[in-house]
């Protein structure tokens, strides 16, 4: 924006003091424009997030019904939660259970699909094609479809029942109700697959050339180059993956409202049920905070553990 | 996603007239291989049949619980039926939620264009707290604010209106603005610069230079919001309880729960219900799919590094 003026030096003194003077206004009136133009996000962040965030803590030192005046209670909800209520320590218990095995469970497909298309296979853009289209289907229809396919006499029973196994009464059934969860999960496998293949292409081919002169087995060569090279999408989808599957609802809310006896139970149809159906919104508020400080911890946790296995380039170059 | 765009073959091209580069073992083909991809495809594929094939199935099939897996029957008059047969306004249902689905993505496209060029180009004190701020609220999960806004949407009265699902889209959201905001960092800023110095101000600077540049990243987040608001269970379900305002997501649930407990749910016309529902999400994929990459660029690798 500043100017060579050749001129008389008193001349650019004089020309650059109302320079000085111009920018300043300009940049108030920048500064102006700035303020104005992300309004619509800052008035939303105040209204709809750091308002309501507020609230909620307070919420959640209180007993509300919302159609009586909130009494305080301090910290009785979360002691609640934590102390007296069975069903949040099932609803956590059964969200790690869910989180903790269908996350690495889906990457461990995703890693092993990708590999597979990777190679140079016939017709790997409608094999990826097949494996990629469940993940456009909505979460509401895919739960219709799982509802037919995990019934007692279901698909899915009936190619169990080729290989000589009785399968178990998926939805109704309190051990076989959280695994059925889990290959609904499974069922969109193929969004990390397609990720984890992107990333597979752009592996140099100099690697592999090095390794096979090394004479690596495909198996030491799979260990030793693809895997290091693809950690970051793995950690990418590891958290993604970690953060979603905590927040799982639609699926639970559809498929088995919570049950049997709460052995499907997560912890946000908890919340949502505590919330919604009996209107304890103060409870309801702290169970928040406590997903919120798990997801927290989890988040973190990744994060640390990251550095020992998630392979960056720039630490080699 | 990006998968879908990048071309392993593009090395052959490029080779042309050399020899091509020898296989490395690695990449070879098994029968196996064909073997278990065949296998898993057809796993994958067999739920969207089942679809399809229960969509087709007789009354009678259907309230017999007596479906195949490939289709023996085809009934293609559940797809009218649909709309009158299940006592549920159908209709209706996709009615609404085409328009809180479109009308949550313009409320999208057009705060976060805004914002995100204001963040991409104007300079102002405090802007660097306000983009860490941005960046900060990412990380807070739906459920903490879900209460407090139900009851803020209860108290200006809109609850059983469409306002909670469709006008917080006006007000953007963080992961937009960050997208818009790479994507416009990365456009030269000789244009507006000129444009800045034939007197036009910073509004038709955004209006008349960003904003057309900007389409592939706003195609890419106006996909997103209408998937994401198409799809979405949770939010209606919260705000819309009767049927006139159901989208088909919820529609669709309340479809199996309304029949008496005695009585199996209409499955052949709830999957029709299905089908209805995951096709503008398969069709609005395909068509969008290289302005995805393009968000996938933007937003996806920089997510990962």
């Amino acid at each position: 924006m500043s100017k060579t003026i050749d001129e008389a030096p008193g001349a650019v003194r004089s020309a650059r003091r109302a320079g000085r003077r111009r920018m300043s206004s300009r940049s108030k009136k920048e500064a102006f424009y700035f303020w104005l133009f992300i309004s619509p996000w800052l008035i939303g962040f105040v209204g709809f997030l750091l308002g309501p965030m507020i609230a909620s803590v307070y919420i959640s030192f209180t007993e509300w019904d919302s159609f009586t005046p909130p009494e305080w209670v301090g910290l009785d909800n979360y002691v609640k939660a934590l102390t007296g209520d069975p069903v949040f320590w099932k609803a956590l218990g059964n969200t790690f259970y869910y989180a903790l095995i269908s996350v690495p469970l889906g990457l461990v497909i995703g890693v092993w699909l990708a590999n597979l298309l990777n190679k140079r296979v016939r017709g790997r853009k409608l094999f990826r094609t097949f494996i990629y289209l469940p993940t456009l289907v909505p979460l509401v229809a895919t739960a219709m479809v799982f509802k037919m396919v995990l019934a007692p006499s279901g698909p899915l029973n009936e190619l169990l029942g080729w290989f000589g196994i009785e399968g178990p009464n998926w939805l109704l059934d309190p051990t076989w109700v959280k695994p059925a969860l889990i290959v609904l999960s499974a069922w969109g496998a193929g969004g990390a697959t397609v990720l984890l293949l992107s990333a597979m292409n752009g592996i140099p081919r100099e690697l592999y050339e090095a390794a096979e002169i090394d004479g690596a087995s495909a198996w030491r060569q799979f260990w030793s180059v693809t895997f290091p090279q693809i950690t970051p999408v793995i950690f990418f989808n590891l958290i993604m993956g970690l953060i979603g599957s905590f927040q799982i609802f639609s699926q639970v809310y559809i498929l088995t409202a919570g049950g049997p006896d709460n052995a499907s139970q997560m912890m946000v149809p908890l919340l949502f049920r505590e919330a919604f159906s009996f209107y304890h919104f103060g409870y309801a508020s702290a169970v928040a905070w406590l997903l919120f400080i798990v997801i927290m911890a989890f988040t973190l946790i990744a994060f640390r553990t990251s550095r020992s296995w998630v392979f960056y380039e720039q630490e080699v170059r | 996603m990006t998968a879908l765009a990048t071309k392993p073959r593009a090395g052959r091209k490029k080779l042309t007239g050399e020899r091509e580069p020898r296989l490395l073992s690695v990449f070879k083909a098994s029968p196996a291989t064909y073997a278990v991809l065949l296998i898993v495809s057809a796993i994958f594929f067999v739920p969207f049949i089942l679809m399809v094939s229960i969509s087709l199935a007789s009354d009678q099939t259907s309230a017999q619980n007596a479906f195949t897996v490939i289709p023996t029957e085809f009934e293609w008059r559940n797809f009218t039926e649909v709309f009158t047969a299940t006592g549920l306004p159908v209709g209706r249902f996709v009615l609404n939620s085409v328009l809180i689905a479109t009308l949550s993505a313009v409320g999208q496209v057009l705060s976060s264009s805004l914002v995100g060029y204001a963040f991409a180009r104007l300079r102002a004190p405090g802007k660097g707290v306000m983009f860490m701020i941005v960046l900060a609220t990412m990380m807070i999960p739906a459920q903490i604010t879900m209460i407090p806004q139900f009851l803020l949407f209860k108290e200006l009265g809109w609850v059983n209106t469409y306002l909670p699902l469709i006008i917080p889209n006006f007000f953007t959201n963080a992961f937009n603005v960050f997208l818009v905001r790479q994507f416009v960092s990365r456009i030269s800023g000789e244009l507006d610069e000129a444009a800045q110095m034939d007197g036009l101000g910073y509004f038709g600077i955004y209006r008349r230079i960003i904003l057309p540049m900007m389409w592939p990243i706003l195609t890419a987040i106006a996909i997103f919001t209408l998937t994401h608001a198409w799809g979405d269970f949770m939010g209606p379900l919260i705000y819309l309880n009767s049927e006139e305002s159901m989208p088909l997501a919820l529609g669709l649930q309340y479809m199996t729960g309304t029949s008496n407990e005695m009585q199996l749910p209409p499955w052949n016309l709830v999957m029709v219900g299905s089908i209805i529902l995951t096709l503008p999400m398969i069709a609005i994929y395909y068509l969008g799919q290289k302005y995805l990459y393009e968000m996938n660029l933007q937003g996806g690798s920089a997510g990962v590094k």
